[in-house]
């Protein structure tokens, strides 16, 4: 039974209130043995806990989903974070019910077979009219929206003009021998996709025993020439705006940082094309929150959250409509073009069918 | 006989309190070693033969975990390189110890103990604050390079590089953090000294540096000992300090662990496989070392 107190203390938006509505008629349709109003209280006071959402340090901050609290006043949202992917995974395996959790594109399908996510119900996100097809397209698993796309942005080569020189505007950048100790690598697995992009082979996300060799072994004869792995992001923009680096594997952001700080800094797409991410906001199974979780994603999909995170964040959104207030950061996400993170312009991230053998090779790059 | 008859209840009251002690005062301690200890080193255990896997299904036991660790020889070399940093770390750090160490048990200044605190005083602060600190100083941009520049060494386009993100600055770091620890044991070993026998020696004609060599030094083996594997222990499984300063160069076997249970993509197996296997060469050093430690007592006690 629900106490009075907790839905008569509450404030009922207009949305809560046509939902409430409808739900009431449906139920004395019905006519069962709950009594309408029972019920239409039963399903919010059901749905109102704390939306628990699984999401990466820096994305707990209001104005990305500011909207939702206005619908939902004082029910911020639960946060926990994730490190990784295979990560958050392992978490719930082991027992973790998110009701939103923000794999990258690359992880959707590994997400959507794990049976841990459901479909999202479009027709419950205002907003979603006003995203990237493309990405859209990219979140769908069997023809279901899994992932609804929020943030996007490239893996591409940063580096500073007054000290670097390229030969060629190529992935062969990250190895330069001239540049030795001032270059910088992301720690990930997919640093033997761009190898494998350099190398000119058919399927760098599916690669063969004997390429997945061959990129393994151009990323240990020229480790040598990198200064550092970075895996966090301000440790890397840390020591590029230090001078300790002068060529990075980066993300857009990194650009407009390094730009902000006055440096000379070229955010290089390299002819092999860049790889590119867009994260992906997907449903917990069985969420007790459902209508909760579609407002929250509704409200990281608003114009107003876009534009905020492409304005601070410097990631693009997949809200089509947004757009930042730097004209630089508009052109190196290349915003007006929506066909910016797709073929032929840039490799998207995919699912890795073998994912497990792609992460010990690179752990093995890193220990050799 | 009433003194008698009271006597032995009383005796048995003791012989119970003794019975029942015993197990009392060490099941505490025995217990802690069980469930914070074994267990889960039963538990990585499991997972390095694929008993418990974090993914699901079933799963056939494997030893492909510890073949690939024998076979493979990547992260054999890895650990070597390890156990490579960490005893140069190890050995420096007793040697800059020593001399401090003996100065504060026998010069017998009357403020040691002042001293003493004052050289363990950043323990107070945050291990990771002092990491960090270390990359203010050895940045291209940091302390040391701004002195070269100011003093002419280097132009400020050609810092020296290697100071960070490299091998040397996880050793250099390692070495800071862990020098006042190792103080520590030497101090002790030195101040327990029978100072009688340094008379002795002088009275039978040998220098100090003959009696530092042949009674101070060798008395004073264990707690270098000691200090030594103080530091080896815990630096050759260490990963905060090089994957703060360490770069791609100073890379450790603790770093794979961590990357492999949860930073990079998880593979708790091989994870558990190098966990093992350090726990295992770590047991086995200590044990030689200590075996070492009591010869060396009973030879000089």
């Amino acid at each position: 039974m629900v106490d009075d107190n907790d839905l008569t203390g509450r404030r009922l938006s207009r949305d809560d209130f046509l939902k409430l509505s409808a739900v009431a008629g449906g139920a004395a349709l019905l006519g069962g043995r709950t009594s309408p109003a029972e019920a239409a209280r039963a399903r919010l006071a059901k749905e109102s806990g704390r939306l628990q959402v699984l999401d990466w340090a820096g994305y707990e901050v209001k104005p990305l989903w500011a909207p939702y609290l206005k619908k939902y006043p004082g029910q911020a949202p639960k946060f926990t974070f994730m490190t990784n992917e295979a990560n958050a995974l392992a978490k719930m395996h082991a027992g973790f019910k998110p009701d939103v959790v923000r794999p990258y594109v690359g992880y959707v399908r590994d997400f959507a077979n794990s049976g841990f996510v459901q479909p999202w119900d479009p027709s419950l996100i205002s907003n979603f009219k006003y995203l990237n097809p493309v990405m859209v397209k990219a979140g769908q698993v069997g023809g279901k929206q899994y992932g609804i796309p929020a943030d996007w942005g490239f893996d591409a080569i940063l580096y500073r003009t007054d000290k670097v020189k390229p030969k060629a505007r190529s992935w062969s950048l990250l190895f330069d021998d001239r540049y030795a100790g001032k270059i910088a690598w992301f720690d990930d697995l997919n640093q033997l996709v761009w190898a494998g992009y350099y190398l000119g082979f058919k399927q760098p996300y599916n690669q063969t025993d004997a390429e997945l060799k061959r990129s393994q072994k151009l990323l240990i004869s020229k480790k040598h020439l990198v200064r550092l792995f970075w895996s966090s992001e301000t440790d890397m923009d840390n020591a590029f705006a230090s001078g300790d680096l002068w060529i990075a594997y980066a993300w857009p952001n990194d650009w407009v940082i390094m730009k902000s700080k006055g440096l000379k800094v070229v955010y290089m797409h390299p002819k092999e094309g860049p790889l590119s991410w867009i994260g992906m906001l997907m449903l917990g199974k069985g969420t007790s929150r459902y209508q909760h979780a579609h407002a929250f994603a509704d409200a990281w999909s608003s114009v107003e959250s876009a534009t905020w995170l492409e304005n601070n964040y410097g990631y693009g959104e997949a809200n089509t409509r947004a757009r930042p207030k730097s004209s630089d950061l508009l052109r190196v996400l290349q915003l007006t073009n929506p066909n910016a993170v797709s073929e032929p312009n840039a490799h998207i991230d995919r699912y890795v069918p073998r994912r497990q053998v792609y992460a010990k090779l690179w752990e093995e790059v890193k220990a050799a | 006989m009433a003194v008698e008859a009271q006597a032995a209840p009383a005796r048995l009251r003791r012989h119970l309190r003794l019975d029942l002690g015993t197990p009392g005062l060490l099941g505490l301690p025995l217990g802690w070693l069980v469930v914070f200890f074994l267990v889960p080193i039963g538990i990585v255990g499991a997972y390095s033969i694929d008993a418990y896997s974090i993914y699901p299904g079933r799963h056939p036991l494997t030893l492909v975990g510890w073949h690939d660790l024998l076979h493979s020889g990547v992260y054999l070399r890895l650990f070597w390189k390890s156990v490579k940093m960490s005893l140069i770390v190890s050995a420096l750090v007793v040697l800059l110890a020593y001399p401090v160490a003996y100065y504060l048990a026998l010069s017998g200044t009357k403020r040691k103990y002042v001293l003493l605190l004052i050289l363990i005083a950043p323990f107070l602060t945050s291990y990771l604050l002092r990491v960090l600190a270390w990359k203010v100083i050895l940045g291209s941009q940091g302390v040391v390079n701004t002195f070269f520049f100011w003093v002419g060494l280097r132009s400020p386009d050609h810092p020296v590089s290697q100071l960070l993100y490299s091998r040397f600055a996880v050793m250099l770091v390692l070495a800071y953090i862990w020098l006042p620890f190792v103080a520590l044991p030497i101090f002790v070993s030195l101040e327990s000294l029978d100072r009688r026998l340094l008379e002795a020696a002088s009275d039978l004609g040998a220098s100090r540096w003959q009696a530092f060599r042949r009674v101070t030094l060798p008395l004073s083996m264990p707690g270098v000992i000691a200090a030594f594997l103080f530091v080896f222990i815990p630096t050759v499984g260490e990963f905060v300090t090089p994957s703060l300063v360490g770069g791609t160069s100073g890379y450790m076997y603790g770093n794979q662990i961590t990357d492999l249970f949860g930073t990079g993509f998880p593979d708790w197996r091989t994870g558990s496989v190098l966990a093992l296997f350090l726990l295992g060469v770590v047991a086995v050093l200590t044990a030689v070392f200590a075996r070492f430690l009591q010869v060396r007592q009973v030879a000089t006690g």
